[in-house]
């Protein structure tokens, strides 16, 4: 499922990201990996607040729902 | 021999408080070639034979802002002896993968530990010696804030520099990968690339950087060769973060020992559950954003009947100037008429407006740096993300055009920070349109002059809102005519919630400030002395006419005859829609290209001289003996001699009068063309510094001119509807 369905407070592990190449890198030098866990610890109406690799991360809801979950 | 070590890290990872606390006061800054990225370099304290350099923020050498682009090509380009890698110990997982690139490069490499108060405080423990043999580099645990640690750090880099340490090659990557990185080098080897290993590592990420500067026929072989082991499909780039992850999480498993097992609600996540709220954010963000305005530029501060830090300041430096002024006409007694003049009214008056404000820039900036340095602006950035997507910017804009309130060169520069370009494009334009401080005097000049009878903090006020109300629409516009490419993505790292220090909130607000000092010093100092030669002189001065006909030999002109009014009235006709077709104001506008605090100084300047003598008796002639001796005459008695001086400073910038420049008002004769003028000023083309600013941002003259363009059409057509639309109401 996409992350930004996720819930605050879940944890979940990272699948897959379904976006331009140059922001899947920029998500990885970020923490973002395959596998890796990602916990959702905030929300607003901007987007959410991710909890990846022990640093928190804002992102904005649409690039929320390019990322796959499981 | 001198050695240049390297100051590298993540962002907020406290690079810069460990250059300042290693290099003290021997500083200078600098631009990287080509690009205006602050490029900070300093003398280690201890040894002049060292030389740091603190090299922006990066999550990674494969680069995706200007800034990182910079860190990433003076490692690998021009490789300093050695690199201090600071991580941050409160994070190290993630500060960790930009480590692991760094020792690829092949730089002697010492890594530097910090923020180990933080990670005593939560009862953390890291294994220091295990730590350094997963990485087959020194490690120091250090406290850049308070200097813990440090020179033993600097001996080891020292030794590692002169040494030439290289870092041991680690066994981050599986046997096929580590294979085909081999092979990659081995046949990049063989075509004499330098640093062939880095750069192997680097065509598998698909690094275009890499792959520009490499010959065709080497990209296909390298592919062919990953196809081969991987497949066509394969998607190496992922395959190498992942295991560069994997090598890490293991060795911090194996160095760390966490007090708590799991994650606990930090104070930062405490914090953000107020300051990210998804209803509160908004109303907080509002009292932080007044609390802000009201230290700098309130008369009446928090209503506790004190003027705030920026208006005392303000206060304090202008009667210093005005102290220094009176000396030098003192001094200046005996001197020819014109030297007087160009000392007196070119130099110290038009210096004197300037020095007026840069308190009140100054106390913003440093409460910027405060809300940046403590981690807040990060959280304002997201929390207004989604206002400003809906009109096509990034919530990271709003850190250059909260700067803009201040002066809009740093403000243009901030702009590099965002990373989408149409994003930076728009920006620079919107900057623009923000009441910088050299601007406020505009508006209260016309607020105690043309607007006496109305509430001026109320049309002050209205401009703000107005600057903010065009930004929206001309982005909008912009959007919506000239960039289609739909509004990028928000991603932004929310640095923990920390109390910066005094000294570094001092040291980072000056140094936006600088640029601005700067300008005063030089573009606004050359500036009031071109205005001054323009409206004291023309052709008449210099074949002995003027000479012949004034009384005392002078060969100045009255300002009616100049050569600036010669160019006002060719303009003139310009403004005429605007409702001040008049060779005064224009020149005013003109001036404003010049510098924005020019403005009022051209008005005093070029109104004054409809200050006469009987004009000035007939003016303090309604005030009775008590309030002349509130304004400064002495025993309440009218003195001819020092109306003059008294009239200007009190009456002219301070009190609330409509006859203050009495022709003022034959130039610009309604309410609605007194604020269309405002509006104007407000908007149009900003000051040739900021001009200046926005081509090194944009690149290229053309960009420029096109964003100009942009403000002047913006500029121009709302002043015109508020004159012809105020023109029926005012
Ligand atoms: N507690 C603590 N805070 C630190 C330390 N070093 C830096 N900081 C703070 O971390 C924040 C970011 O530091 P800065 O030097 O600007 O980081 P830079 O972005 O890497 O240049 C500032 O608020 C510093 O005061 C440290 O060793 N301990
Ligand atoms: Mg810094």
């Amino acid at each position: 499922m996409a992350l930004a369905m996720m819930e605050v407070g879940e944890t979940r592990q990272i699948q897959a990201f379904h976006g331009k190449e140059e922001v899947k890198r920029h998500l990885q030098d970020l923490g973002f990996v395959k596998g890796g866990t990602v916990q959702v610890v905030g929300e607003n109406a901007s987007g959410m607040i991710l909890l990846v690799k022990g640093v928190r991360i804002a992102l904005n809801r649409g690039l929320a729902s390019q990322i796959m979950v499981a | 021999m001198s050695y240049m070590i390297a100051l590298a890290g993540n962002p907020n990872c406290g690079k810069t408080s460990l250059f300042n606390e290693l290099t003290g006061s021997r500083q200078r800054v600098g631009n990287w070639p080509g690009v205006t990225v602050d490029k900070k370099e300093g003398t280690y304290k201890k040894d002049k034979e060292i030389e740091i350099l603190d090299l922006p923020g990066t999550y990674s050498l494969s680069p995706y802002s200007a800034e990182e682009i910079i860190a990433r090509n003076y490692l690998v380009k021009e490789k300093p002896d050695a690199v201090i890698n600071i991580v941050d110990g409160t994070s190290l997982e993630r500060n960790l993968y930009l480590t692991l690139q760094i020792l690829e490069t092949g730089i002697p490499t010492v890594i530097a530990l910090n923020m180990m108060d933080e990670v005593e405080d939560r009862g953390d423990e890291i294994h220091i010696e295990k730590l350094s043999r997963a990485f087959g580099v020194p490690v120091i645990p250090i406290v850049a804030r308070n200097g813990r640690g440090i020179w033993e750090l600097m001996e080891k880099a020292a030794e590692t520099a002169r040494e030439k340490r290289a870092p041991m090659k680690l066994p981050v990557f599986d046997k096929k990968l580590q294979e085909t990185i081999d092979q990659v080098k081995a046949l990049l080897e063989a075509e004499g690339e330098p640093d062939s290993g880095w750069k192997a590592v680097k065509l598998l990420e698909h690094d275009e950087n890499v792959r520009e500067q490499m010959k065709e026929d080497l990209k296909n072989q390298a592919g062919k060769l990953t196809a081969k082991r991987y497949g066509q499909e394969a998607d190496l780039e992922a395959e190498i973060a992942d295991q560069r992850y994997q090598y890490i999480t293991k060795a911090v498993k194996d160095a760390v020992t966490k007090h708590s097992a799991g994650c606990v609600e930090t104070k930062s996540d405490k914090l953000d559950k107020l300051f990210t709220n998804r209803i509160l954010a908004l109303p907080v963000f509002a009292v932080i954003m007044y609390l802000l305005f009201a230290c700098t530029n309130s008369e009446n501060f928090l209503f506790l009947g004190i003027p705030s830090p920026g208006i005392w300041l303000a206060g304090v430096v202008e009667s210093l100037w005005g102290g220094l002024t009176g000396l030098a006409e003192r001094a200046l007694a005996g001197a020819s008429p014109w030297i007087y003049s160009l000392v007196i009214d070119g130099i110290m008056g038009g210096l004197g407006s300037v020095l007026g404000f840069i308190p009140l820039v100054l106390v913003l900036y440093i409460l910027i740096s405060f809300l940046e340095d403590c981690g807040y602006m990060a959280r304002i950035a997201f929390v207004l993300d989604r206002i400003f997507r809906r009109f096509g910017l990034s919530g990271r804009s709003f850190i250059p055009l909260l700067q803009g309130f201040g002066c809009s060169v740093p403000a243009v520069m901030a702009t590099r920070t965002l990373e989408s370009e149409k994003d930076r494009k728009i920006t620079a334009i919107l900057a623009g349109f923000m009441p910088c401080g050299a601007k406020l005097p505009i508006f209260a000049l016309f607020a105690s002059t043309l607007f006496a009878d109305n509430n001026q903090t109320l049309v002050t006020y209205s401009l703000y809102v107005l600057s903010i109300v065009m930004a929206v629409l001309v982005s909008l516009l912009l959007n919506k005519f000239v960039f289609r490419e739909g509004t990028s993505n928000f991603i932004m790292e929310l640095p923990q919630y920390r109390i910066p220090t005094l000294k570094s909130v001092l040291i980072h607000g000056w140094e936006k400030v600088k640029g601005f000092a700067v300008k005063a010093g030089t573009v606004i100092f050359v500036s009031t002395v071109l205005i001054w030669f323009l409206s004291g002189f023309n052709l008449n001065s210099f074949n002995g006419k003027n000479a012949a006909e004034n009384e005392d030999g002078s060969i100045m002109c009255g300002m009616n005859d100049s050569f600036m009014a010669s160019v006002g009235n060719v303009i003139a006709p310009v403004f005429r829609p605007l409702g001040f077709g008049e060779w005064r104001p224009a020149v005013g506008v003109i001036t404003g290209w010049i510098a924005k605090e020019n403005v009022v100084v051209t008005f005093a300047q070029l109104y004054q001289e409809d200050v006469t003598e009987a004009y000035l008796e007939e003016y303090f002639s309604q005030y009775s003996p008590k309030e002349l001796e509130e304004l400064g005459f002495e025993g309440g008695v009218y003195n001819a001699e020092a109306a003059g001086d008294i009239y200007s400073e009190n009456i002219l910038f301070e009190g609330s009068d409509e006859n203050a420049l009495p022709h003022m008002r034959d130039d610009i004769q309604t309410k609605a063309a007194a604020y269309a003028y405002m509006v104007f000023n407000l908007l149009c083309m900003p000051c040739f510094a900021a001009v200046g600013a926005m081509k090194r941002e944009l690149k290229t003259w053309k960009e420029t001119g096109r964003a100009v363009a942009v403000q002047m059409a913006a500029a121009y057509t709302a002043a015109l509807l508020v004159n012809m639309v105020g023109g029926l109401f005012l």
